[in-house]
């Protein structure tokens, strides 16, 4: 982890549990609230076929923080009542983490979800790599921006929740 | 063809009555697969805009039967099956790539993206009066219209222009015009639906279902559906208000129109078996789709940008479309959501019936109004023929 030290990993990875918590509780404001307040704060979910092949339409493309806002009214207010609701589990791993500049670090994290349809069986959702900036000041850590790339080419269902 | 397989489905008197268990009857599968999949239909497998420099590929499927795709060194656009000519090893296995040959690992047979056999190791020893050039990659009929690549297996399959038939002048317009697109991205996604259930539910229809046209105050304009005489292939044309700012989602460019107003339109296309293309608000999105089986149908939603666009447009179809119309859109997830109840609710008994815009039990509709769901009976009457089903007297 390239000179970064312990209490400065213990604060990433400590957002990185806020982060899968807040989405597995189905907390939305808890997820936003993981993101910086700055208005070019970004998350992007994008199959990793694209990426590879410098395309860049996404599944989510949220690249300002009036985006990620509105991703939760999609879910709370726009798609209520249509969907089949699912729990998600995410799992994660971090495998690396350096510094980019004073404050600001560049991480990565392989995620994987299973996901469990109401009265349904558990299963793999998708596979990916979290590739993510985060700010640390004295106020704790917050993601800059937060790209998710997923391996799964052809995922199992429409999706709902960000990943 | 096997007419004698017995497959017998009761089908209702009603024109705007469709039986559920064709949505759920798994031996109805195979059939449909040679009728329809490796019958006389033409169906998209690519645009050019997928593959814009020579060398480009992309694999892709129609049904079960695997294809690649190439533009050739001699800009030419062709499609092959994506299987040695020799013992029909799969010849490709990545979705999309540049070469300049394709190599058989198996027995090293090589091949150009032309499809000519440039090399095969040991061919001395091979079979009397063996030549290299009787073993092209074999390939199905292929066609184009507006840069859309099509194939079809059948010989009976008549010219595309004669196919796509009365629609092709929203065809046309779906396609920017002249067809002139470049490829910005994928979302690939499986339902767990039939094929008949996908396409039957996407594309057009009632806006009922979409909470986020109210919550947003958006009035569609005025529209109407058509459909082609012979295969149902449907086409809507709609103009389209810009969307009112709301305090509902503060972002607002998900939903704006940049360009000319008179070419504002919605303008969407149901090709029969499975193809839905879409020309909304700055989206150009063309879904290609794959019958993997009796409930599973991969849909692979391809954006597009037009070649004359400058760089702030790509940007803003990149940002409108990635959000508004896939399987995670903010209008289109319902759709998707839809398509898995549907065929739930499908595994019971009795018939779907079609209410709005039915005036008749007897007669296929032909005026069909904005937002109708008789526009889909003409396709239900093709299906019910292809398949050769007899409708009930009583």
């Amino acid at each position: 982890m390239s000179g970064v030290s312990v209490d400065l990993i213990a604060q990433v990875d400590a957002l990185q549990a806020q982060y899968i918590r807040a989405l597995d509780n189905r907390d939305f404001q808890g997820w936003v609230d993981t993101f910086d307040t700055a208005e070019d704060t970004a998350y992007f979910c994008t199959p990793a076929e694209n990426v590879d092949n410098n395309l860049e339409i996404a599944l989510m493309y949220d690249d300002c923080r009036k985006r990620i806002e509105d991703r939760v009214t999609f879910i709370t207010d726009i798609w209520a009542g249509t969907f089949q609701d699912y729990r998600t589990r995410h799992f994660i791993q971090r495998t690396h983490c350096e510094q980019k500049q004073e404050g600001l670090y560049l991480v990565e994290t392989n995620f994987s979800i299973i996901y469990t349809p109401e009265s349904g069986r558990s299963d793999v959702q998708v596979a990916g790599v979290y590739k993510d900036e985060v700010l640390i000041n004295g106020g704790g850590a917050k993601f800059k921006s937060k790209k998710a790339i997923y391996d799964t080419t052809v995922l199992p269902r429409y999706i709902v929740y960000p990943f | 063809m096997t007419e004698a397989r017995n497959i017998e489905v009761k089908w209702p008197k009603n024109v705007n009555e469709v039986p559920k268990e064709i949505f759920v009857r798994e031996d109805l599968f195979e059939i449909e697969q040679e009728k329809i999949f490796r019958g006389p239909e033409w169906h998209p497998v690519a645009h050019t805009g997928e593959l814009p420099n020579k060398g480009d590929f992309k694999t892709f499927d129609l049904g079960k039967v695997p294809l690649l795709i190439t533009h050739g060194q001699d800009g030419e656009y062709r499609v092959f099956y994506n299987a040695c000519s020799h013992r029909s090893n799969q010849l490709e296995t990545a979705s999309s790539g540049n070469k300049t040959e394709f190599e058989c690992p198996y027995h090293r047979w090589l091949f150009n993206p032309e499809g000519e056999l440039i090399g095969c190791p040991n061919s001395k020893e091979f079979s009397p009066g063996f030549k290299r050039e009787d073993y092209p990659l074999g390939k199905p009929r292929t066609e184009l219209s507006y840069g859309l690549i099509f194939v079809t297996m059948s010989e009976e399959t008549p010219p595309l222009e004669e196919w796509i038939g009365d629609v092709m002048p929203t065809f046309k317009q779906a396609m920017g015009e002249d067809g002139d697109l470049r490829l910005l991205g994928y979302q690939k996604v499986s339902y767990k639906s039939n094929w008949k259930g996908y396409n039957d539910n996407d594309g057009y229809h009632a806006p009922l279902l979409h909470t986020a046209f109210t919550l947003l105050n958006w009035q569609g304009g005025q529209g109407h559906q058509y459909m082609d005489k012979t295969r149902g292939h449907l086409g809507f044309e709609a103009d389209l208000k810009p969307v009112p700012k709301s305090e509902m989602i503060k972002d607002h460019s998900l939903v704006e129109y940049i360009g000319d107003e008179a070419n504002m339109g919605s303008r969407l296309i149901q090709f029969f078996p499975t193809m839905v293309i879409t020309r909304h608000l700055n989206i150009f999105n063309i879904r290609f789709a794959i019958a993997r089986g009796p409930v599973d149908t991969e849909v692979h939603y391809a954006y597009f940008c037009h070649n004359s666009d400058d760089e702030e447009m790509v940007k803003h179809r990149i940002r409108q479309a990635s959000n508004l119309l896939g399987p995670c859109g903010m209008i289109s997830m319902e759709d998707a959501a839809v398509f898995h109840r549907i065929h739930i609710g499908s595994n019971t008994p009795g018939n779907a019936i079609f209410q709005k815009g039915v005036t008749s039990f007897d007669e296929l509709p032909t005026d069909v109004k904005q937002n109708d769901e008789s526009g889909n009976l003409p396709r239900w009457e093709y299906y019910r023929q292809v398949m050769g089903f007899e409708r009930a007297e009583v």
